[in-house]
């Protein structure tokens, strides 16, 4: 085992990642519940109000960081939680790419969203 | 001829008599069974407390024993017994089949490690009080090979993987920078705190055997091989070089990060190693190795 | 060497009885993570009708919330939520190396405080449609 040496794995940097990006998690996704579930009431919520928060620079970027933080922790726990049952060989690179590519259209699409709640539409005219 | 007809004479009897002996010996050993089941029951009689031994059997060279079972041995109790004395008296009065490691019985050796009720032990180490509500007799006792590794014989299992991770981090002491002169080789009595416990490690293979990633990933080292390598990075007389050998060792995909706190192997570990504990440290000891140099 | 006998995954879900406080966590942390992982799929997925026009998405979720099994999903979400986030603390003052003798104790703690905070926010997760 010691002669497989890896040199596509950044030593540790994931892992690193995972535990900075929960940090951060702990603290928005919490902020976001309250002010989504407490302070507004989830069944309450319209196009008006999403628009009215997405406005405000800070909450807009706030969101945007809140999507690409959980696209690579959730992605990256999901790799590794297959990482440890066992997937290895071609099978993990197959997986570990499409992993990438999914988070990929994830973000894009998120912030496709997140432009359109705060009015600036890109793509089709609403 | 006659020399001959003597010599085949003398090869018949001998033949014979070689026949003889061996057969003398079997009945010899028939009987001896007979006896140490009869004293298995005047001692079952005798005893105040019996317990029943459940031992997982599997022998894939007898036809009859392919199919994995559990057999069941009653078993007086004495005081002061351990698993292993109770598999030792099943195997000596019972069933002189029965197969599984042991040699020092006194929890040094390694040998011993069995999956008893559940979780992982040393039968020398375990005494039959102890797996009883309250301090009692357990009126029944289960007694399986160690999960997750293969079984070769009823409580036999290869050790070979557990060897091969274990040889992967090199452990062994290699101190590349030597003092001057012909000093001995000082190490603070600090520092020898700090790696006593990672000392004691026996390579029984407990750990491994508990741990859910183990047993999923086949690459990920183990908290035996990781401990290990603890052991000489974390020692003051190691050089710096060989230091950071090792934590490239430990630091690929399935080193340290594979490991995901689940505590089983600090649990079961027979010499109370705080293994996950070690295995922490080796993590931010490799990322803050790793982040000095960007 | 005879072969040798494979009794594939001893010590998993079938002796589920024996596990470990530390084994429960990583099992809890693992099924919340993939539930959450899949939450964050569909919910970018809902909130993509504001692309489309604004009474879309108000109509969508409105919709949505009007339903009282959509609201029984929140809460289970919640207590999702809330365990990954418990446990994740937890499994970050691991990392940091703090409190490593009281880990199970600790897991106990985040279980039963996710219960409190579920119980506690039912009556306003319910509220309006019940």
């Amino acid at each position: 085992m010691a002669d497989y040496y890896s040199s596509f794995e950044p030593k540790g940097t994931r892992w690193l990642l995972q535990r900075l990006t929960a940090a951060f998690l702990v603290v928005v996704l919490a902020f976001h519940f309250m002010l989504l579930h407490f302070v507004n009431h989830a069944a309450e919520v319209t196009f008006m109000q999403t628009n009215l928060r997405m406005s405000q620079p800070g909450y807009f970027l706030t969101m945007v960081a809140f999507l690409v933080t959980a696209t690579f922790h959730g992605v990256n726990g999901v790799y590794n939680a297959l990482v440890n049952q066992g997937l290895d060989g071609t099978p993990k690179t197959v997986v570990k790419y499409g992993l990438i590519l999914a988070s990929v259209l994830l973000v894009a699409q998120g912030i496709r969203v997140a432009m359109a709640m705060a009015g600036f539409i890109i793509g089709p005219a609403a | 001829m006659s020399t001959q007809v003597t010599e085949q004479e003398t090869e018949t009897e001998e033949q014979s008599s070689h026949q003889r002996r061996r057969l003398e010996e079997k009945a010899e050993r028939a009987a001896s069974r007979d006896r140490m089941r009869e004293r298995a029951e005047n001692d079952l009689d005798e005893a105040d407390t019996t317990f029943t031994l459940k031992v997982f059997r599997y022998d894939p060279e007898i036809p009859e024993k392919e199919e994995p079972r559990f057999d069941t041995f009653e078993v007086p109790f004495t005081k002061g017994m351990t698993v292993l004395d109770s598999l030792m008296y099943a195997r000596d009065h019972y069933d002189s089949s029965l197969t599984f490691r042991h040699s020092c019985r006194q929890a040094v050796c390694g040998s011993d490690a069995l999956f008893v009720n559940g979780t992982q032990h040393l039968g020398c180490k375990t005494q039959v009080v102890d797996l009883g509500d309250d301090g009692g007799v357990p009126g029944e006792i289960r007694v399986e090979p160690l999960p997750h590794q293969e079984v070769v014989k009823d409580l036999v299992v290869d050790m070979e993987h557990f060897y091969d991770q274990m040889e992967a981090v090199e452990p062994y002491f290699d101190a590349d920078e030597l003092p001057d002169g012909m000093e001995e080789q000082r190490q603070t009595r600090e520092n020898r705190e700090k790696i006593k416990m990672s000392t004691r490690c026996i390579w029984c293979g407990a750990c491994m055997s508990s741990c859910n990633v183990a047993a999923g990933n086949n690459e990920y080292l183990g908290p035996a091989a990781i401990n290990k390598a603890y052991k000489f990075a974390m020692d003051e007389r190691e050089g710096e070089n060989r230091k950071q050998e090792r934590l490239e060792i430990i630091e690929q995909e399935h080193g340290v990060w594979r490991c995901q706190t689940q505590f089983s192997c600090t649990e079961v570990c027979p010499k109370d190693i705080p293994l996950t504990e070690h295995i922490q440290e080796l993590k931010r000891e490799a990322v803050k190795n790793n982040l000095k140099f960007w | 060497m005879s072969q040798s006998y494979d009794r594939g995954l001893v010590e998993d879900f079938g002796r589920w009885r024996e596990f470990s406080a530390g084994m429960w966590a990583w099992v809890f942390h693992k099924f919340t993570g993939w539930v959450l992982v899949g939450y964050l799929f569909t919910h970018i997925a809902v909130l993509s009708t504001a692309t489309i026009s604004a009474e879309a998405y108000t109509q969508t979720i409105v919709g949505l919330e009007s339903l009282l099994v959509i609201r029984f999903l929140e809460v289970g979400l919640l207590a999702v939520a809330v365990f990954h986030i418990l446990n994740g603390l937890r499994l970050l003052f691991v990392d940091l190396g703090v409190g490593l003798e009281a880990q199970d104790k600790s897991f106990y703690a985040s279980l039963a405080l996710t219960g409190a905070i579920v119980v506690a926010s039912v009556p306003t997760f319910l509220a309006g449609a019940v």
